[in-house]
């Protein structure tokens, strides 16, 4: 029974660590992913637009399967983590194998291993050492360094490069788990939220997703925003000047625009719309008295602010249409864009007959049955609205991108050492035949690129003959029985 | 095209060079003339016209010599696309310096850079590799993204604020190469089919496969009594139509969608055939099929004729809006570029069945063609990574998230996985040859919904390309 559950386990671990499982997982992902962009998915889009789209039968079977909301339901996680389950069971499965071959290289052939290899030349030599010699020269010539390897009766080189290149793949696989890592950490820890602040006003309280809000520990403070246009009109860029407030002291200061946000605390302040409050900031106003004693002056009037015109009279500013319609003798808003607007003004004076202050009701333009402009001591004329404008900041929250830029670097480095930087080996075996002769045996072998490495390995072979052969004209033999006896 | 080449095959090697070398001199002169009317040489139409007729004068040259295999084609053929990358080059900087970002922002800039590395790697694999033929298919590519770039916008329009970053040229360059590299490897898992003895009519079934989806796309948006939607094309501002933002105006137009309803039977019917072939194990139905193929080359260029007559410079009313808007062929690239596609398949497919022991001689071996699949893939695979890599790092400094499940994000996504899932097949489980090209063909085949269907068919952040 006990072997029964361990061949159980083995099967299981070799299901999961299997390439075929890993390639199946991700083409599951590949399907659920590609219908979470064909089926609407509900963080992206209108409630009324989904109701459009699919009829309530429909919709209620694609929520229980969690099909409108696919990247963020429970299974596609599940998979998700079956996806990094079988990477790292992978990995593990083939890891020993490789360590072993990158900390104990073969460096040691013989004439057998050198056969099967898919590159390998044998070269003439007069004797063992001046052949080595020969070979070492050519490999330091090209930039290689040679390896003395005792054989029991004689030596061998063993040359190679990039060993480094065999645990590539892992560095990939590890930066992979990297990013899941950190894309799993911002979607349990990670928020995201709007903030929006009208020109000098301040906030800590961030409207999240989920409808919900949340209080930062510091207020934002907007002290302008602007846009600026293109000559035809069309927006060029967005800016909001933004203070950091903490226990109400000014803790930084930025100027942010679309692609240049703020960061304070971990959190990021993204500029990310920006528009009309429809709400006045500051209305210019040309007043000139009724009976003409004095010259006309301007006065600057915010909304609900009251200003003295001389000494016994004074004006507010007491409503601010935008886009105003007259209706059964009330004034209302068509839109909250200015497209037309009407300002009503209360202009106060002393009256004699009543000895008390009264009030005249001015509107701009006028509106015939409730403005009583004529009555005014006043005459008003608009000469410019300043409205108000308000900044739309996203505020996100998201602890793991780091660990998401790491794993993105590693694997930029992982795939140029797994496709671009090869282990190549080279292994020369001096031979003897029975009739008293030594062959150079050149065996190379390399894990990618293999036609590129047999030029290579030709070149070698190349200079080693090159070697050789200027070794022969300049050292005629010298040592001969240094090496025949042994 | 392929019927007009058939006819020159007896022609020596020198008639088709001194044709080719006269009606591009013939089209410069004639170009020129108009130019000295303008009075201005290096605009940068007249730099992409040139291209243009030198761009023509390789693909006759290439097809010339993938239909009678003469060696010389091949140095004139590269000689002429070397001068149409010059005179694209010249197009692309002027588009750069005139409108002060590189030429990466609109459909049109795009496509300026797209035809510019594809000819940039044709030449890379004719010098390189020695696969000369490629200029076949890649060369007619270019013809008709430069045609389609005619009709396309050409003026320049300032960035929108969330363009304006480094990160747009970074992103965007990345994505082009990789596109590029995907397009080469689909082209060469294409040849390796070939030379591996892929029977024909499995090209066939596959090319009457590529036109259904097309004309299935084109379909979806088929109104119920017959018409076929079209975005609405602004004539002022040489831009689509938007209802709001993202969201394009679509007009009608009337009838046009059953005649691509009956085109999609007829290039339905090849595959139609083919399955009874097997089934029937009866090749007098093959026979068939390539009629029915050869038909539905006809039905398609008359699709794209009616196309062409209906869309252009039309007004037709709309389902979402009241009274009429006008439409043109720029306002449906996607649809232009499909019909023409089709029709391309279409004709390859023919030069594959008349001139298949021409080709095979002329194509490097199966082997070395799955190698060098495997290395373009290999070139293909880590440029990918970066272009994710850098869409999220900008998208992170413009949307504030560096993934948003936009479905061009999510399909870059799938596009990589499918990838990395091919090269794990073929590193960890030896699979080579035909698996690993078919492999190769599906990637391409997501690559190009990610650039043109999630663009076209699915709507998201990416609305501005």
């Amino acid at each position: 029974m006990a072997l029964s559950f361990r061949a159980t386990t083995r099967k299981i671990w070799h299901t999961i660590s299997a390439v075929k499982t890993g390639v199946v997982l991700i083409l599951l992902a590949v399907v659920f992913s590609a219908a979470g962009t064909v089926i609407l998915q509900r963080p992206m889009t209108d409630p009324e637009e989904m109701q459009r789209a699919y009829s309530p039968r429909m919709l209620h079977i694609l929520d229980a399967a969690g099909l409108t909301d696919v990247f963020h339901t429970r299974w596609f996680i599940a998979l998700m983590v079956l996806v990094s389950l079988s990477i790292i069971a992978a990995s593990i499965d083939r890891f020993p194998n490789s360590w072993r071959f990158f900390a104990r290289p073969y460096k040691s052939a013989d004439e057998n291993f050198l056969r099967v290899l898919p590159s390998y030349a044998k070269i003439p030599v007069p004797d063992e050492e001046r052949g080595l010699m020969a070979a070492e020269r050519a490999f330091r010539k090209l930039g290689w360094k040679a390896e003395r390897i005792v054989r029991s009766n004689s030596f061998s080189l063993f040359v190679e490069r990039h060993r480094i290149s065999e645990m590539a793949v892992y560095v990939v696989h590890a930066s992979l788990l990297l990013i899941f890592l950190g894309g799993i950490v911002d979607a349990v820890y990670g928020w995201r939220g709007f903030l929006m602040l009208t020109q000098g006003q301040q906030s800590n309280s961030v409207a999240l997703r989920e409808g919900a809000t949340r209080n930062l520990p510091f207020a934002v403070r907007c002290d302008a925003a602007g846009e600026e246009t293109y000559t035809d009109g069309s927006p060029k860029r967005w800016w909001s000047k933004l203070v950091v407030l903490q226990n109400r002291r000014e803790a930084q200061r930025k100027e942010i625009s679309v692609n240049d946000p703020l960061v304070y605390g971990g959190l990021r302040f993204y500029q990310a719309s920006y528009g009309s409050t429809g709400k006045l900031a500051q209305l210019t106003l040309t007043a000139t008295p009724s009976n003409g004693t004095v010259g006309a002056r301007d006065i600057n009037l915010a909304l609900g602010q009251t200003m003295a015109l001389d000494s016994e009279t004074s004006v507010q500013l007491a409503e601010f249409i935008p886009d105003y319609i007259v209706v059964d003798g009330h004034v209302y808003t068509r839109t909250s864009d200015v497209a037309n607007p009407a300002v009503h003004l209360v202009v106060t004076s002393p009256n004699a007959k009543a000895k008390t202050n009264s009030s005249v009701n001015v509107w701009l333009p006028e509106i015939p049955g409730l403005g009583e402009n004529q009555q005014s001591p006043y005459n008003f004329e608009a000469k410019d609205l300043k409205i108000g404008y308000f900044t739309g900041l996203q505020v996100a929250y998201e602890p793991g991108q780091w660990t998401v830029w790491a794993g993105v670097i590693l694997m930029g480095i992982g795939l140029t050492f797994v496709f671009y930087v090869v282990h190549s080996r080279f292994w020369v075996v001096p031979v003897r035949d029975g009739l008293g002769g030594v062959t150079l045996w050149v065996g190379g072998s390399a894990n990618r690129n293999r036609d590129a490495f047999e030029q290579r390995f030709q070149k070698v072979v190349e200079k080693i003959k090159e070697e050789l052969h200027a070794e022969l004209q300049t050292r005629p033999r010298r040592t001969e029985a240094t090496f025949a006896g042994k | 095209m392929a019927r007009a080449k058939t006819e020159q095959q007896p022609a020596t090697g020198a008639t088709l060079i001194s044709m080719v070398g006269l009606s591009v001199a013939f089209l410069l002169f004639m170009a020129f003339l108009n130019v000295v009317k303008q009075g201005n040489i290096l605009s940068e139409a007249n730099l992409l016209f040139a291209a243009l007729i030198f761009y023509a004068g390789a693909g006759a040259l290439y097809l010339g010599f993938g239909v009678t295999g003469t060696e010389s084609y091949v140095k004139f053929a590269s000689l002429a696309t070397w001068a149409g990358l010059l005179a694209n080059t010249g197009a692309a900087v002027h588009r750069w310096y005139q409108a002060g970002h590189p030429p990466f922002a609109s459909v049109y800039e795009m496509l300026l850079s797209f035809v510019w590395t594809l000819a940039a790697l044709t030449l890379i694999a004719e010098k390189r590799y020695g696969v000369k033929v490629i200029g076949t298919v890649t060369m007619p590519i270019a013809i008709v993204g430069v045609v389609l770039m005619q009709l396309l916008r050409t003026d320049v329009k300032p960035l929108v604020p969330a363009l304006q970053s480094t990160w747009l040229h970074v992103h965007v360059t990345l994505a082009m190469l990789a596109y590029a590299a995907c397009a080469l490897s689909f082209a060469l898992a294409m040849m390796f089919l070939i030379q591996d003895r892929v029977k024909t009519e499995t090209f066939l079934a596959a090319t009457s496969l590529f036109a259904v989806g097309i004309y299935a796309a084109i379909l979806t948006r088929f109104e119920n009594w017959g018409g076929l939607s079209v975005t609405a094309w602004d004539a002022q501002e040489k831009s689509e139509m938007f209802l709001s933002r993202g969201v394009r105006l679509f007009v009608t137009i009337p009838d046009l969608g059953w005649l691509m309803l009956i085109v999609l039977v007829a290039v339905a019917a090849p595959f139609a055939l083919y399955v009874i072939a097997r089934i029937k194990k009866n090749d007098a139905f093959i026979v068939t099929a390539n009629r029915a193929l050869f038909v539905s080359i006809l039905l398609q260029a008359l699709a794209l004729i009616f196309f062409f007559l209906r869309a252009q410079n039309g007004s037709y009313s709309s389902l979402d809006a009241e009274g009429l808007y006008a439409t043109n062929l720029a306002a449906s690239p996607f649809i232009l570029s499909g019909l023409i596609g089709g029709i391309f398949a279409s004709l390859l497919y023919l030069l594959l069945l008349w001139r298949r022991p021409d080709l095979e001689r002329l194509l490097p071996d199966a082997d070395t063609l799955d190698r060098i699949t495997y290395k373009t893939i290999g070139i293909a695979f880590p440029l990918l990574t970066l272009m994710i890599a850098a869409g999220a790092y900008w998208a992170n400094r413009t949307w504030g998230s560096y993934w948003n499940w936009d479905p061009k994000e999510t399909w870059a996504a799938i596009t990589w996985l499918v990838y990395a899932g091919y090269l794990h097949m073929r590193i960890t489980r030896g699979w080579r040859g035909r698996r690993a090209a078919y492999f190769a063909i599906l990637g391409f085949a997501i690559v190009m919904f990610t650039f043109f269907g999630v663009t076209y068919l699915l709507p998201g952040l990416h609305s501005y390309a």
